[in-house]
């Protein structure tokens, strides 16, 4: 159509028209579409270690194993996946990543509690489990994984309550995380939750911070009469084989004098006597050789001799013992 | 034009079976209701229904265990102990009808439970002692190596004992509730969690410090008493060995000076002759040994060794 423009002039407008489009088009991109969509939504896959719960009209109707799966589509099947190979832990007191100081304090709620001898405790653990029914699990109780650490909690308060301090800090330790294992699974069946507990590990179990110094001390005193023991022992050990050496030495020294002495004695026994038998043949004679040599032997070794003769009178009995030799007789 | 109102019917058509097709999923069950009030039978069974569209109303209610958790509360045993007790519990509704008409929600729901739970639990703690509470069993406790004989490693023996209340409490609570008829159930109730009151707590740690300082003071004594009883032995065994070998020692010595002087005798003293000529050998000896150059001696020309000096007829 022609119409002028602001200047008069004329102008030849061509006609703007939308694209003549064959109905046919419409039909099969909308066709396209919905095979698109039906595609989108029939096919659907499970991980390895997950199972496929698989609702239709919301109503369960099979479980399907790790792969590519087809469905109902547009909604009318709805698949849940959910692990069920993979263990999975449940930390109590603890956990495994640092999440800042607030949340310490949560921590030690789950893990303080009261023993049998109504002594305090303070317990960490991990409880590790696999979902076994996965249909249980997501339609028989809402919120399984909170259920579940409720019911571990309170599984090891009870068994936890039932002995003393003691046992659950040393010698119980394996005992208590076996008897939860067994009563948490108890509980799991009754909440008809599907779980299988595999394992239950006690972490760090202690006595209250406060506490915790006197059980030290405890411990070193312990410590304190081992050594006490061995220091004494050791003395004993090096004193009494010593001494018992010294009382060897002493009787065989005696023994040695012994053999000494009579040895000696039965010399000098003999000695005299075969002196004696000699004398006994010629006993004058033998006394005064005797005597003689003897006298030849001893009078020369006396430094200071004086002889005197009885019948001398007038000789003063003047004894210089000033070192000078005697005054002779006349 | 026919095209058009074909379509429009279909298109109607589908609106009104898209608003009374519901779904019912495993988990829930539904009650029908028409201008406020309930119509049929609770619905429980999963899949796809139907029903009057725009008129009535799908009401759903959740069919598993559903959670209830008692507030942390303190609530005194028999024995006037204040305790800290945090319980949990279970229940489901099995009547979503009844459901509807008594309680209508879950809130509501939850806040009727907490009066019969909250109330049933300070019962049972008010009426038995802590020990009670806490223990299930009366076992023998596992010794440790290190405790004494005498210590109280024995738990308290009790009469009912934690599960046994705890079994008392949830028949209690579950009549209650079912006589009520509120369409649910209980399934179950636990004690969580049990602890001292913060006051009581210091005492409780300060008995723990005592008795571990006990422990510890045994041990220090039973070491010093076992040092000082091995030293003991040890002096005693000393003297024993070094008296004995003294014994024996002075008896070998006895013996052999006894002999010896046996031997001198029965050599000397044989007869009268033997005994002089031994005191005149031993004399002649006693000579020899006891002069000296710085000896003097006075001596007689009457001596036997001088006579002949002074004698001239011999």
């Amino acid at each position: 159509m022609s119409q002028q423009d602001p200047f008069g002039n004329q102008v030849n407008i061509p006609r703007l028209e939308p694209p003549s489009v064959s109905p046919n088009v419409i039909l099969y991109v909308v066709a396209l579409i919905a095979v698109l969509a039906l595609l989108g939504t029939s096919i659907y896959q499970v991980e390895p270690d997950e199972v496929g719960v698989v609702l239709r009209f919301g109503a369960y109707v099979t479980s399907t194993p790790p792969g590519l799966h087809a469905k109902l589509p547009f909604g009318i099947d709805q698949v849940e996946t959910i692990e069920v190979r993979r263990q999975k832990t449940a930390e109590f007191g603890f956990r495994s990543q640092q999440t800042g100081q607030f949340a310490s304090r949560a921590f030690a709620d789950e893990s303080n509690m009261l023993t049998g001898d109504l002594n305090a405790a303070v317990v960490e653990w991990v409880v590790q489990y696999r979902i076994e029914d996965p249909v249980s699990f997501l339609f028989k109780v809402r919120n399984g994984t909170d259920t579940f650490r409720d019911m571990s909690e309170a599984v090891m308060r009870e068994v936890v309550g039932d002995r003393t301090v003691n046992e659950v800090l040393t010698v119980g330790r394996q005992e208590v995380a076996a008897v939860v294992k067994v009563q948490l699974q108890r509980l799991s069946d009754l909440y008809e939750i599907g779980i299988r507990v595999d394992q239950v590990v006690l972490q760090d179990v202690t006595p209250p911070p406060s506490v915790k110094p006197a059980f030290n001390e405890v411990n070193e005193a312990e410590q304190v009469k081992s050594r006490l023991i061995s220091e004494a022992q050791a003395e004993y050990n090096q004193v009494i084989p010593k001494s018992r050496g010294q009382a060897q030495q002493t009787i065989l020294a005696a023994e040695g004098y012994a053999t000494d002495r009579i040895n000696r004695a039965k010399g000098e026994a003999a000695r005299f006597t075969s002196v004696y038998d000699q004398y006994r043949q010629a006993p004058e004679v033998t006394r005064k050789r005797i005597y003689l040599e003897t006298m030849r032997e001893v009078l020369p070794e006396i430094g200071r001799k004086v002889v005197v003769d009885d019948d001398i009178r007038g000789l003063l009995p003047l004894l210089d013992l000033g070192g000078n030799r005697a005054p002779g007789g006349q | 034009m026919q095209r058009v109102a074909l379509g429009f019917l279909l298109l109607l058509a589908g609106l009104v079976l898209m608003s009374s097709a519901y779904v019912v999923p495993e988990w829930e069950q539904v009650v029908i209701t028409r201008f406020g009030k309930p119509v049929g039978q609770p619905i429980t069974t999963p899949g796809l229904k139907f029903r009057t569209p725009f008129i009535d109303k799908v009401r759903r209610f959740d069919k598993r265990f559903l959670e209830w958790d008692g507030k942390v509360t303190e609530i005194p045993t028999k024995e006037k102990r204040n305790i800290l007790v945090d319980t949990y519990a279970r229940w489901r509704i099995t009547d979503p009808l009844e459901f509807l008409e008594s309680l209508r929600d879950y809130s509501s729901a939850l806040s009727r439970l907490d009066g019969i739970l909250n109330g049933e639990t300070r019962d049972a703690v008010a009426r038995h002692d802590l020990a009670e509470l806490i223990r299930t069993t009366d076992r023998e406790p596992a010794q440790d190596e290190s405790q004494h004989q005498d210590e109280t490693t024995t738990l308290e023996s009790i009469s009912l004992g934690r599960e046994t209340i705890r079994q008392e409490l949830l028949a209690n609570a579950k009549k209650q509730i079912a006589s009520q008829g509120w369409g649910i159930e209980l399934l179950d109730v636990q004690f969580k969690r049990i602890n001292y009151v913060e006051d009581v707590r210091e005492s409780v740690f300060a008995r723990m410090i005592a008795e571990r300082q006990r422990i510890a003071d045994r041990f220090r004594s039973e070491g010093e008493g076992e040092a000082s009883r091995i030293r003991g032995d040890k002096e005693r065994e000393l003297k024993e060995i070094q008296s004995e070998a003294y014994r024996q020692a002075q008896e070998i010595v006895g013996t052999a000076d006894a002999e010896a002087t046996r031997i001198y005798a029965e050599a000397y003293n044989r007869s009268k002759d033997s005994r002089e000529f031994y005191e005149f050998l031993k004399t002649m000896e006693s000579y020899r040994d006891t002069v000296d150059k710085d000896t003097w001696m006075v001596l007689s020309t009457d001596s036997d060794f001088y006579r002949f000096m002074v004698e001239s007829d011999f």
